[in-house]
């Protein structure tokens, strides 16, 4: 075992064993869900072999993609997260009578590559910007948080609109357009697609350490140098949020109208 | 004369459906008539006000506003001209004065006059709702009083036609009644051009509406 002295600046390898005693924190999820009746157990189990599958696979994917270094093997794994990306999201919207899929893809393959570059290529200055180490982690933390703000923004898009179809229709008839009719309901997507990433910047340093940044400081990097990094990723993940998300509702609200500004969302 | 609406040869089914609300369906209005379209629940009444103001998606055959097809117009703008009032009437949660100048927030009407309180005091009387003042909360009135209130506030953007649908099917008799005089004032008094659907049996005191029953996917002249 390593004492403190000679943990600095080294990180102490995981067994396999010591990997299956975590499974315990999943036991105890699992015990809670049997005990009352939640009804989480299969999810749960699921979540797990996922978990395992998924980032054993991504290690080798990353161990494979630093060695061999080429600049196509990154674009393609930073293109396959943003159509599993699509998909998850897809799962979560669930919407079937507006077309949102395409655009949504388009605008978050072009968003997270613009925002990874930069914050690769600019605020780090790494050369080549596409250095995997760097462009794939920010690449990935991008996706990850904007996906999900995305989702809830879609979500809250489409069931507003279905919602409050006849107060929209009265201003319609009243002589606005389709955006003044769902301003509001617009700005209430893209808002709740936000709050997430703004309460984080809230809370960072004070109520939690980020993954990324106590992810450095394990691997032996000075906590100064981390909390840079964090900063930027923080800064990064609002920026791309806000604006995959409004461009994506721009985009979206326009096709739940018709050529005659119609609301063409129909009752579930 | 150009009419003022003319509806040629309508044809409309909703999507998923194979039977037709509309086959060939025609109608003319002329600038300040009145006309009245009775029909049964689910004949096609309401669809037939929307398509007007493109509110559903066209169907076949065309609508004429001022003889130009209603396609070649901006939404807002046919709709500034063409007004719709629904049969539920809605509001938004604010006074009953921003509920009346809602329509002055809208870009097409931002160079419209807009009217002063003491008009629209007034103009709530002759709507019957001089009771209420215009600091009320426009969600905390009675049904019969925001159809009243819905009707004037369309008004406000002076259209030159008002399509009104179902306007009492919600309201009690004494409410009704009041909506239908307001409906008769502005014909005989103002002159508006109206199309009124509904599905009871209302006969006009001081006017003479153009009556059409909507039955078997046609209108036929009543009156």
């Amino acid at each position: 075992m390593l004492t403190a002295p000679g943990l600095m600046n080294q990180i102490i390898d995981i067994s396999t064993g010591q990997l299956l005693l975590a499974l315990l924190f999943i036991l105890v999820a699992q015990a809670s869900s049997f005990i009352y009746h939640l009804g989480l157990n299969r999810d749960i189990t699921i979540g797990t072999v996922r978990t395992f599958a998924q980032l054993f696979l991504m290690g080798y994917v990353l161990t494979f993609i630093l060695k061999s270094s080429n600049v196509c093997l990154v674009l393609g794994v930073f293109a396959v997260m943003v159509v599993s990306a699509i998909f998850i999201v897809r799962g979560r919207v669930k919407e079937k009578q507006i077309p949102y899929i395409i655009p949504t893809f388009l605008t978050m393959l072009i968003t997270y590559f613009t925002t990874a570059l930069f914050v690769s290529g600019l605020v780090i200055g790494i050369t080549p910007w596409w250095e995997p180490r760097y462009f794939i982690p920010a690449g990935g933390m991008v996706i990850g948080n904007s996906m999900s703000a995305l989702a809830i923004s879609l979500e809250r898009l489409f069931r507003e609109l279905r919602q409050q179809k006849e107060l929209v229709e009265m201003k319609l008839s009243l002589g606005a357009n389709y955006r003044e009719a769902s301003a509001d309901i617009f700005r209430n997507a893209v808002t709740a697609g936000m709050i997430p990433s703004i309460n984080a910047m809230m809370g960072v340093g004070l109520v939690f350490i980020p993954g990324m940044m106590s992810g450095q400081i394990l691997a032996g990097a000075d906590p100064l140098i981390a909390i840079r990094y964090q900063i930027v990723v923080m800064l990064m993940l609002v920026g791309s949020t806000a604006i995959s998300s409004v461009i994506v509702m721009l985009i979206v609200r326009r096709r739940c109208f018709g050529t005659g500004e119609e609301v063409l969302l129909s009752p579930r | 004369m150009t009419p003022l609406l003319e509806i040629r040869k309508l044809s409309f089914g909703y999507e998923g459906s194979s039977s037709l609300v509309f086959e060939h369906l025609d109608l003319m209005v002329q600038e300040g008539e009145f006309i009245l379209v009775k029909g049964p629940s689910g004949s096609g009444k309401s669809t037939l006000l929307r398509l007007i103001c493109r509110l559903n998606k066209p169907g076949e055959g065309s609508i004429l506003f001022q003889g130009n097809d209603i396609t070649s117009f901006p939404p807002a703008k046919l709709r500034s001209s063409v007004s719709y009032v629904a049969q539920i009437p809605r509001m938004i949660d604010a006074s009953v004065e921003e509920n009346l100048l809602l329509p002055f927030s809208f870009a097409i009407n931002a160079a419209k006059p807009r009217p002063g309180k003491e008009e629209l005091q007034e103009m709530l009387k002759t709507f019957y709702l001089g009771d209420i003042t215009l600091d009320h909360s426009a969600l905390k009135l009675s049904t019969g009083q925001m159809q009243r209130l819905a009707i004037m506030r369309a008004l406000l953007q002076k259209p030159l036609l008002l399509l009104l649908d179902e306007p009492t099917s919600a309201l009690d008799q004494e409410s009704a009644s009041m909506v239908f005089s307001i409906m008769e004032r502005l014909n005989s008094e103002q002159q508006k051009t109206l199309i009124t659907v509904t599905h009871i049996d209302y006969k006009p005191e001081k006017v003479s509406p153009i009556t059409f029953s909507l039955s078997q996917c046609s209108l036929h002249l009543a009156s």
